[in-house]
């Protein structure tokens, strides 16, 4: 945006907000005469002083300097250009003129879009997931079985009348079995369906886990509010280093309130879903004891959320950190972390989602995105600019950690992590890409990817 | 001279109407339940047709085709392939393996035993 219209739209939201020039001037750190200048489009403004002026205007920077203005436009045009909407003769040349007389229409069609997009990329996700669970095909399998022992023995009833008494009395038998399996099979596919309906997706106990974190927002108040109360406990000088300490006091003093949560979670419903619910809360309460949030999500703002400055802050492994980010409380101004982590076969091993991003929680996951590439320089934080063909962009920070050492000549494991967030919260953070970051189209899984060129592609789309 | 079946199956109720209508279309039988004893019995005494299901504890059917394939004995058995899957990829890699036929489950007892007519050389009596 040029420096003429930067200074008016200051000056025209300062007003609208109803605080004087020398009040701003004052919040800012700046002169009165400096921030007339600025005002008046005489002077420049950048960099901290442009994001401490939308600060004080409780303005996000990008609504400020007109960022999120080029987004939308941005968007618009790609709408119009939608093939399935070209016969209705959208204007789009006039998309700046909508955004201009009409910016909650332009929005609530953004919106739209947007919400269009996601629904048809979880209606296809839903439909892999059908097509290719595990547990469909064994329980097709076993119905199909069932159902060829009782037809053929109806059938030798139907066809050979002359047969002996025993033997007719054992296949009646065989029948009568058979169809008890047949049911319990039916019931067991019903069962299956009936959940399905009900959460949107198949649950293994590492989905239950994910949905009781997202149900929640990744955020558990009530383990912060103990975690905090139980800070004494982390300082009285035992000599026991401090990881250790926590995973201790967590376990002997926080074991019930765990338990409480997932008894009560209307997300985990199985036996290894508690116990995988149990273990991860109970390691999320253990992070709250290291870094408490009270003080973590202040710090981490104050450092731009950098990663390592907040693992070297707080003597944290960057997991840890990863997770005390995803956990940060939703406000306006906080960005919004998602949190994977894969190991060396890419297999996920924790995932706090993050709202419009889908997790590559199947096969033929897309490894275009960085958290693939990472074990290929270990312990460095690689950042990716990433484009999904719905338009929606993300900041990507993958770091591959060795788990540990384990001797000359064994095995070295390596996990990645990755956090995520959309690059609209990115600008809130260190990591905020400048315009000149490459930007590199990623996919979701293939199977629900529609860049049919990619060379990358190890599975068809299922759908469109 | 009676034929012989070797009928490759782990379900006992399957095995026995099976049995029982192999026998009275006048077959001599003789089952097994897992993959390895049916690879095991199919090339020490190869039987006039096999009737091989693809799902198989310890050595799946297409493993046993494979194997029967390969070894000179009964590289020349007829088979009959039995599955629970109707899928095209399932049916393909069966015949591309050697299989003489496919049934799908559940099938009809007369398709079944005319298939077996057929790779036996005609019917028993």
């Amino acid at each position: 945006m040029s420096r003429t219209i930067l200074g008016a739209r200051i000056r025209e939201r300062r007003r609208s907000i109803g605080i004087t020039q020398a009040e701003l001037a004052r919040r800012i750190g700046i002169s009165a005469s400096y921030l007339n200048l600025i005002e008046r489009n005489k002077r420049g403004i950048a960099g901290p002083l442009l994001r401490r002026t939308a600060e004080a205007l409780d303005l996000r920077l990008d609504e400020l300097d007109g960022a999120a203005e080029r987004r939308l436009l941005q968007t618009l045009d790609e709408i119009a250009l939608q093939p399935d909407l070209r016969a209705l003769g959208v204007e789009s040349a006039h998309a700046g003129e909508l955004i201009g007389r009409f910016p909650g229409w332009a929005r609530a069609l953004v919106a739209l879009a947007r919400s269009e997009r996601e629904a048809t990329a979880t209606a296809r996700a839903l439909a892999d997931r059908l097509a290719h669970d595990p547990f469909l095909g064994e329980t097709v399998h076993r119905m199909l079985t069932r159902i060829a022992a009782v037809r053929s023995a109806a059938e030798i009833l139907v066809d050979f009348p002359d047969i002996a008494v025993e033997r007719r009395e054992r296949f009646h038998r065989i029948i009568s079995e058979e169809s008890r399996e047949l049911s319990d099979v039916g019931e067991a596919l019903a069962a299956f369906f009936a959940k399905v309906g009900e959460s949107d997706r198949t649950l293994t106990p590492l989905d239950e886990v994910e949905a009781l974190f997202e149900a929640n927002d990744n955020h558990f108040a009530a383990i912060e509010e103990a975690a905090e109360a139980l800070q004494p406990a982390m300082r009285d000088g035992d000599p026991t280093p401090r990881p250790e300490r926590a995973d201790r006091v967590a376990r002997e003093q926080m074991a019930s309130l765990v338990e409480s949560i997932v008894a009560q979670s209307a997300q985990v419903e199985t036996a290894a879903g508690e116990a995988r619910a149990s273990i991860a809360l109970l390691g999320y309460a253990a992070d709250a004891l290291l870094a408490p949030m009270a003080s973590f999500a202040p710090r981490a703002r104050a450092l731009g959320y950098d990663v390592e400055a907040l693992a070297a802050a707080y003597s944290l492994g960057m997991s840890t950190v990863c997770e005390r980010l995803a956990a940060l409380p939703r406000t306006d101004r906080t960005p919004r972390f998602g949190y994977l982590c894969v190991n060396a076969a890419g297999s996920i091993v924790r995932i706090r989602s993050l709202p419009g991003l889908l997790a590559p929680r199947h096969a033929s996951a897309c490894p275009l995105w960085v958290l693939y590439r990472a074990q290929q320089s270990p312990e460095a934080v690689i950042r990716q600019r990433a484009l999904f063909p719905s338009g929606a962009r993300f900041v990507f920070l993958a770091r591959a950690r060795n788990t540990g050492l384990t001797g000359f000549g064994k095995p070295r494991h390596y996990l990645t992590d990755m956090l995520a967030l959309s690059e609209d919260d990115s600008t809130l953070t260190v990591y905020a890409p400048d315009a000149g970051v490459q930007v590199e189209e990623v996919g979701p899984a293939c199977r629900i990817c529609p860049r049919r060129g990619c060379q990358h592609r190890v599975a068809d789309p299922i759908a469109g | 001279m009676t034929k012989r079946v070797l009928l490759a199956e782990d379900e006992p109720n399957i095995v026995e109407s099976l049995t029982f209508l192999l026998e009275r279309a006048g077959f001599v039988v003789e089952s097994e339940m897992s993959g390895r004893a049916a690879l095991e019995a199919a090339i020490a005494e190869p039987p006039d047709v096999m009737i091989l299901d693809v799902m198989l504890p310890e050595l799946d059917g297409l493993e046993i085709l494979r194997r029967m394939r390969a070894d000179p004995r009964s590289a020349d058995t007829p088979v009959l392939m039995l599955t629970a899957k109707g899928q095209r990829e399932d049916r393909e890699t069966a015949l591309g393996s050697g299989a003489d036929m496919f049934i799908t489950k559940p099938f009809s007892n007369a398709e079944v035993i005319a298939a077996v007519e057929r790779l036996a050389g005609g019917r028993q009596r």
